[in-house]
Parts: C-alpha cells; structure tokens; sequence
C-alpha cells in the first residue's frame, strides 16, 4: 500500500516468518512425535526429526489405545462423531436457511423479536443450559444417546446459523422475491427455485462452520453421552489423561492429529469459506 | 369503465401517510406515467396496483373487476422492475419461462412464447446465458422480455431505465414507446426524470408528498400546470420564477420587471381577474424559451453572467428582479458572459403562483 | 422503501406460512434456550444435590458459592486469564494484521498458516501444548538439549503457574481469529484516506497509529466482545491442559460449573455458578447489542 524502505520490508518479513513458526512449530511437534518411538522421544527433544519412522503410534491411537477402562482405540469414538456430526449439521443448516429466508424475505409482525431472541442465543453460555437439559434428555429417553447429542447441537446451532442465513438473504435484492410472486411463486417455490440455488456460498459457510463447531466440540459430549456414544474429543481427552504407569507422548500426539484430521482437511479444502464463517459469525446482527 | 382505476388509495406505515388519497382513471392502451421525486409515493402506488402491498384504504379495479382482495399473480399484470430482477441462476430462456411453467403452460406453448418475445426483443441469442453474463442494456431487455411472455392486461414499469447510461436510456426509450404502440397494452411507469414522462406518456400523474399535484397530458402539464411544484419539476432547465407584484399602467395589467438597467412595465394579456390583486407580491413563471433576443428598444437590459452553448440552443444566465434566470436563446446571436443584452419575455403564457401557497393564481 | 412487508397484501397461506415455518425454532429456542435458563434459574434456589430437589433453599446456594474457596480461585483465574488472554491475542492479531497488510508476498499461505489453528478442538490443541510444556520431555528438555542447563519450566503441574499455560495455549490458538477479524477491516478503510495522509506527509507509524487503527473501533470492540466471550465460555482447553489442576488451581467457572453439577453431586451449587456465568456475558453483551441495534437503526 506505501513504499517502503528496505529496513521496513525485512522488518515486517521478518515478524511474519517469526509469526509462522510460531503457529506451525505445535503442528511440526505433533507429527514427528506421532512417528517416534517412546525410546526416541526419550532421547531425543521436542524439535528433533524422528531417526526411525513408525506408525504404529498411529495404529495404536486408532484401534487399541485405552480411554479409561476401555481399550480399542480411538475408532468407536470418531465413528460416534461421524454418526453425530451428520444429522445434527444437515438438520441445523436446513432450519437455519428457512429461518433466515422468513426472517429476511417474509418478515412480519414480531419477526423482528423473534429474530432478537435466536441471536441473544449465540451469546449464552451452556453452561446455563447444561443440568435442564440433562433432565429433559433423561425424561425423553434420549440421554447418553447420538440422537440426543443431535438434539442439543442442533438446538444450540441454530443461532449461528439463522444469523448466517438471515444476513446472506438481507442482502438478495426484494425485487427478486417481487417478481417471482407476479410470476406466480408462492413462499416455497420462491425457496425452492430462487433462493436456495443462490445460496451456494453460504451453505458451504455454514455447513463447514456447524461442522467445525460440533466435530470439536467438548462440552455436550462430556456432559451428554454415554458409554456407547462419546465423541473423539471425549475420547482424545480420555486416552491422553488415563493414567496409565507410562505416558505414551507419541500415541497421544497421533491420537490428537486424528482428531484434528477432518477439520484441518475441510480448512485446507475450504479455507476462505471457514474465514467467512468466522469473521460473519463476527460482524453479527 | 377505464383499463385501470384507482380510487381514494392511502397508505400509513406506522405513523407516516405515504399515501393521501390517490384517484386515477385511465383508458385500454393508455401510457400513464407516475412522476416525482424520490419519496413522493409512486413506488408504493406501483406496489399497490400490482397487490404486492395493499392500500390502508381505498380501491384498485383492474379492467372491471375490484382486485383488491385478488393475490398479485392473478391479476393480470407483469412488471419490470429497477434493478430488472432477473433470476441469477436461471438463464435467459428459464428466467422467461419459470412464469409460464408456474402458471402450468404446456411445453409447446412455452417455446412458442419465447421465441416470439426473443424474437420480437432480438434476445434469440441470448437464450442460453445467464444474467450475470449479460449488459445492461441486454438484461433490460431480457426484464421486458419475461413481462411480454405474460402478455398481461396491464404493464407495470417501475423506473426501468435508471441504471442505464444516457445513450442507452435514450435508445430504450424509444424502444418502450414502439413497443407500446405496437401492443397497445395498457402501461402504468414509475420514473422520477421528468424527460421520459414527457416523452413517452399519455397521461401524467406528478406526485409529491403522496398526493398527485396534477393529472393530464404532457402538454397539459408543461403549457399549464396547476402549482409551482409541477411547473419547476416539469421542464429542462426549470422553469424561471420571478418575484412580481402586479401593477396597472394605462388600464393594463402586467408587472415591472427589471434586469441591469431601468425597470419596465410589462402588461399580461388575459389576465385581468389579476386586477383585485393589484399592488400584492406575486411569483412569475416563464420558461427559458419564452425569453428572445431583440433590440435595446423592445428589451429588457440584463447583464449575461454566464452563457451555456448546448450546440442547437445557448443558455444565458442572468438576473431579473434580483432573481437568477435562464433564457434559452439561439446561439447565432448570443451574447458573450459579462456583456449586456436585451430579453424579451413573451408574456402570453406566463403562468403566476401564489408565493406562499405555490398554487398557481393566473 | 424499506422491505418492511408488515401489511403486505399475501394470501391467506403466504400470510400464515411464514410464521408456520418459523415457530419450529422459535419454539425450541424459547424452550431450550430461555425456558432452561428459568429452569436452571430455579434449580440454583434448590437443595438439588446429585438429583434435582425441588425443595426451596432460598439463597444458600449462593451463600456456598461466595464462600467458596474454589469459586473464587476460578474467578481470580478468569481474571488472569481474560486479561492476558485478551491482551495477547488483540496484540499478537492487530500486529500480524497490520503487518500481513504491507502488500505481502504469499500474503494467501501465511493467513492459512496463522488462521488454522482454530480449525482445531481444543481438546486437540490442549493436548498438544501439555505435551510441549510436560517437564520432563517437552520445552525443558529442549532448552536443557540447547546448554541452558538450570532452565526450568514446571508451569503445568506448579499451582501458581498452570493458568498462565492455559493462557499461552489460548493465544496461539484465537490470534489468527483476531488478525482475520482486523485484516478484514484494514481492507475496508477507504485507500484514499492514507494516500491522503501520506500527501500531508505522515509516516506510515504514525498513519497507522492516528487514522487506520481509530477508524477500526467498531472492530476492536466486536473482536473484544468475542474474545471476552471465549474467555468466560473456556472449558476444554483447560480440561484438556491441566484438567482444573494441579489441585483446582487452574479452574475457571465453567469447570468449576462442570465439576459441581455432574462430578460432585451439588447440582444446586453448579445451577447457582451457570447463573453468574450468564450475569456475566449478559453485563457485557447486552450493552453491545443495544448499542449494535441503535446504530444500525440509525442507518
């Protein structure tokens, strides 16, 4: 933007290179501890290059790691989060997309309070709702269930994504919604055949926010699930604080990298639409 | 009974009256224009009639049938809209035929419909691209082109023409005026530039405030128009509004009117109902064409401040009676700006308003 | 005019659909959201222990809550931790921000590289910073491996250290979320204001110092308002990092709340701590809001 002497230039590269590491060097420490030998690790530190590369920390993690008193790996737990993740971001964007289509296009009165309402909702902490909801999951059946986890991930997504929604359909000019009622559309034929095929951009927002949300999210699943249902992030705490008689570093290290495979793959994947997602849930109302 | 009537329509959002009480009666084939400036009311008029609001009170008649309680896609309208609303993931021939398959047209049908809009909009070759990968003049005919394929009783246009630039608004305009005179369908169009509601209008409706100044014809409006608001926002320049007090020299009414030299007595024809106003203050209008170069004897001296040549006409500023004035005379004889010259008013078709009211008085 | 549809003239359908479609969530968030916030309100003026008891226990819950130890050791923890975790990552992000915004070369892979950490449970990057900052192998035995021999570093398991681990995992994971949040608005100030600036003959310092970084208020405070959030919310971090320890010297109140409602039968105690989490948010959000709606009615 201005021109800039030399000094300057190696100033700002330099801090900026400095800034990487910095933000790389956990992930690097993470990847080669993962492939080392406990012996290595040992001997080795931190920053140094595995000398003999092994999966078997991998292996290990996966299928026959001990999270507690249980001792099959990670694997009933990513698939557990697979099983959850699905549904409750299918069903979360779906509501979300109707809900900001009403609440852009077809507003009426009180809509506006209503809409008010879902976005304190992005604010509150669970925790407020946590011991309620306990009961009520209890009272349904649904307790320590995937579908009770879909539940309370949707319930609690559909702030974030009514907000999404709403705030992409704002800025779709009203004329669009005009002239396709003098063509004849009513509300869902306007949806079907107007809206949503505009609505690309911030579905892909969406759908890869809820998924980053509920794949990484801890707190329902420590409170929520059972023994047949926990998440990975209950399963990865669970291995990394069993107290077993040795600390297996690298086993944890892979453990936490597959925990952390599919989102940092829809990031690299989709890294702008992530962004969005981040600096829209950001700029709010 | 008319093509379109609109009877005693108001319109309140929250505390505000947008609309006070509109009246219009128009013809089969009629070209009416709704004219004024921006937050006069003809937008929300518009919506009105096409029922994508409805009145706080009042009717709207569409042919002969009260279509207040009828939804917008039953009455028999099509629009084209500012901002020309086209379906962006739809191409051409979509965006024209998702009306059509709405309103369950067999397949052949369709086609038949929208080769003879593209044909008659040359839009043949565009059928196959979308919105985005069109001009604007391109998507304005694609808009006009989805209301044609209604072939509805009535047309609505809601300032169609204001995003294109001067050259294509002026082509398009035309194009619209043809058309209408080839389909003689009944046209109802929004616009706040007063050039096209001259041109392409049969009959005008100029808003302000919610409320319609003054109906009728262009000419209507232009040579006679009922207040002083209608008279500057008709015409380009505006028309010249001159503080006058009526006077009486010899037995004729007129008004002294003075520029950089001797003030002048100026008799008005046909205005002596002006004679019980004798003595009160009064604003004169007359346009910039009512003015003509003449000779010192028959003029009034003004000094020219700046000229404007616009190639067939030359504009000259100036001042009379204190008051900035604009006559539009031929080029071949003006003045240089700083120079003196003699105008002449024509003073048959001055119109006079009330300086307080604006009503027009004479 | 405005898309105010109020009295919009739709049929009988149109006119209900939209409310039909819309109560679904409007109901669940009116159940599930306000409806559990009463509920919880008043499970905190209860007896409730390991079961809910619905037996009236006035204000003693609260009573035990501020005569807590524990509570107010996650309260000063929160203290800490908000302050520096908000300091630093405001710092570290506007810095980058700043910086990132020179017209960089590879501008595109830095902010992938600064931003994907927040891609990442933090569960994931709790286990990760333990691992690094164990005593016995991690960033010790680097620094021992590099000659510093006496170096030591036992923040993780010394009481009156382990918040501030929380607090250095914490900047490294939410920095990039403030640099995104500052380039974003660095990238809307209008280029003709600093070229103008530069005219005066400014320094770029300076330019940024007086004009860029004041015309970003209403960022700064959206990204303080977030990060406040975050801080106040923080639960996995520190149950993944320290698990509230050593002892419960790194907890904060949303473990403290965790730890009481489902770990130690005092599901009362637990409601009452819920309850000032949610004072606390709403003393900071709902200021903002007000503030967010007038402006922008004012538009």
């Amino acid at each position: 933007m201005i021109e800039q002497n030399r000094f300057w230039r190696i100033v700002v590269y330099g801090s900026l290179l400095i800034a990487a590491v910095y933000y790389l060097l956990p992930l690097y420490v993470m990847f080669t501890t993962s492939l080392k030998g406990m012996e290595e690790i040992r001997n080795g530190n931190l920053l140094s290059l595995p000398l003999d590369i092994s999966l078997a920390a991998w292996q290990k993690a996966w299928s026959s790691a001990c999270t507690g008193v249980d001792c099959s790996g990670l694997q009933p737990y990513f698939w557990n989060s697979v099983l959850m993740v699905v549904p409750a971001v299918a069903i979360s964007t779906a509501l979300g997309a109707i809900n900001g289509y009403v609440l852009s296009k077809w507003q009426f009165r009180g809509s506006e309070i209503v809409f008010g309402m879902i976005l304190f909702g992005v604010f509150i902490p669970f925790q407020v709702l946590l011991l309620p909801m306990a009961q009520t999951l209890g009272l349904f059946g649904m307790a320590s269930s995937i579908p009770g986890l879909v539940f309370v991930h949707v319930v609690c997504g559909l702030a974030s994504t009514t907000l999404f929604f709403r705030n992409y359909y704002v800025g779709i000019p009203d004329e669009l919604i005009k002239a396709a009622r003098l063509d004849g559309a009513g509300f869902w034929r306007i949806f079907l055949r107007i809206i949503l095929p505009m609505s690309t951009p911030i579905l892909t927002v969406t759908v890869i926010w809820q998924f980053t949300q509920i794949w990484n999210d801890f707190l329902f699943g420590v409170v929520f699930s059972g023994l047949d249902s926990r998440p990975i992030t209950v399963g990865l705490n669970n291995l990394a604080n069993t107290t077993t008689s040795v600390k297996e570093y690298n086993v944890d290290m892979a453990a936490a990298l597959i925990a952390a495979l599919p989102t940092i793959i829809v990031y690299v994947l989709a890294g702008k639409y992530f962004v969005r997602g981040l600096t829209a849930g950001a700029v709010k109302g | 009974m008319g093509a379109l009537s609109i009877r005693n329509i108001t319109k309140t959002f929250g505390e505000t009256q947008i609309l006070k009480g509109i009246n219009i009666d128009i013809d089969a084939g009629q070209f009416l224009i709704l004219v004024g400036p921006s937050g006069c009311g003809k937008s929300t008029l518009m919506n009105i009639i096409a029922g994508l609001e409805g009145p706080s009170s009042g009717e709207v008649h569409i042919g002969d049938r009260l279509v207040n309680h009828v939804a917008p896609k039953d009455r028999d309208i099509a629009m084209v809209f500012q901002s020309y609303a086209l379906y962006p993931t739809m191409n051409v021939r979509q965006n024209i035929a998702f009306g059509l398959e709405t309103r369950k047209v067999p397949k052949a049908e369709q086609d038949e419909t929208i080769a003879r809009v593209a044909k008659m909009l040359q839009i043949d070759h565009l059928l196959k691209r979308k919105p985005g990968e069109l001009s604007g003049g391109q998507r304005q005919r694609v808009a006009m082109g989805r209301a044609l394929a209604r072939n509805p009783k009535l047309f609505l246009f809601d300032e169609p023409l204001s995003n294109l630039d001067a050259k294509l608004r002026v082509e398009m305009r035309a194009e619209i005026k043809q058309l209408h005179q080839r389909l003689k369908t009944t046209v109802v169009y929004v616009t706040h530039d007063q050039i096209e509601a001259m041109t392409l209008g049969d009959r005008i409706a100029v808003m302000k405030d919610g409320v319609i100044q003054q109906f009728g014809s262009p000419q209507e409006i232009y040579d006679s128009p009922a207040n002083q608001f209608v008279a500057g926002f008709i015409g380009s320049p505006s028309m010249n509004f001159i503080p006058v007090h009526v006077a009486e020299r010899e037995g004729e009414i007129g008004v002294v009117l003075q520029g950089d030299g001797d003030a002048r007595f100026w008799p008005l024809p046909d205005k002596l109902q002006l004679r019980e106003r004798l003595g009160q203050a009064l604003t004169l209008g007359l346009r910039p064409e009512q003015f003509d170069l003449v000779s010192a004897a028959d003029g009034l001296s003004c000094k020219v401040c700046i000229t404007e040549p616009t190639g067939p006409d030359t504009m000259l500023f100036s001042q009379i009676n204190g008051k900035d004035i604009i006559a539009r005379v031929h080029p071949r004889h003006a003045p240089q700006a700083g120079e003196s010259c003699h105008l002449q008013p024509d003073l048959r078709k001055a119109v006079l308003f009330d300086p307080a009211t604006e009503a027009r008085v004479a | 005019m405005s898309h105010t549809t109020q009295s919009a003239h739709y049929g009988f359908a149109e006119r209900w659909l939209p409310r039909l479609v819309l109560a679904p969530s409007f109901l669940l968030s009116l159940v599930f959201i306000y409806g559990f916030i009463a509920w919880n309100g008043y499970l905190s003026f209860t007896r409730s222990r390991i079961l809910p008891n619905y037996e009236s226990a006035g204000l003693s819950q609260y009573e035990a809550l501020f005569a807590s130890e524990r509570w107010w050791t996650a309260v000063q923890n929160l203290g800490i931790f908000g302050v520096l975790f908000i300091g630093g990552a405001m710092a570290v992000g506007i810095f980058l921000a700043v910086m990132l915004d020179q017209k960089i070369r590879a501008e595109g892979v830095l902010r992938t590289i600064y931003l994907y950490p927040l891609a990442l449970s933090f569960i994931v990057t709790g286990t990760a910073w333990k691992w690094m900052l164990n005593p016995g192998l991690g960033l010790e035995k680097l620094l021992h491996d590099w000659g510093f021999a006496s170096f030591t570093f036992d923040w993780l398991v010394n009481p009156d250290y382990s918040i501030y681990t929380v607090v250095i995992a914490a900047m490294w994971q939410s920095s990039g979320f403030v640099m995104a949040l500052f380039l974003a608005g660095l990238r809307g100030i209008d280029d003709s204001i600093i070229k103008a600036a530069q005219i005066d003959g400014a320094s770029l310092p300076r330019i940024y110092w007086r004009i860029v970084l004041p015309a970003l208020r209403p960022v700064f405070f959206s990204t303080l308002m977030i990060l406040a959030h975050i801080a106040i919310k923080s639960f996995d971090l520190v149950m993944a990092l320290t698990g509230g320890g050593p002892g419960f010297s790194s907890d904060l109140p949303a473990t403290f709340m965790y730890q009481m409602a489902f770990t130690r039968g005092q599901m009362g105690l637990g409601a009452a701590s819920a309850m000032m989490m949610l004072a606390t948010v709403a003393a900071l959000v709902v200021p903002y809001l007000y503030s967010e709606l007038r402006s922008k009615r004012r538009d």
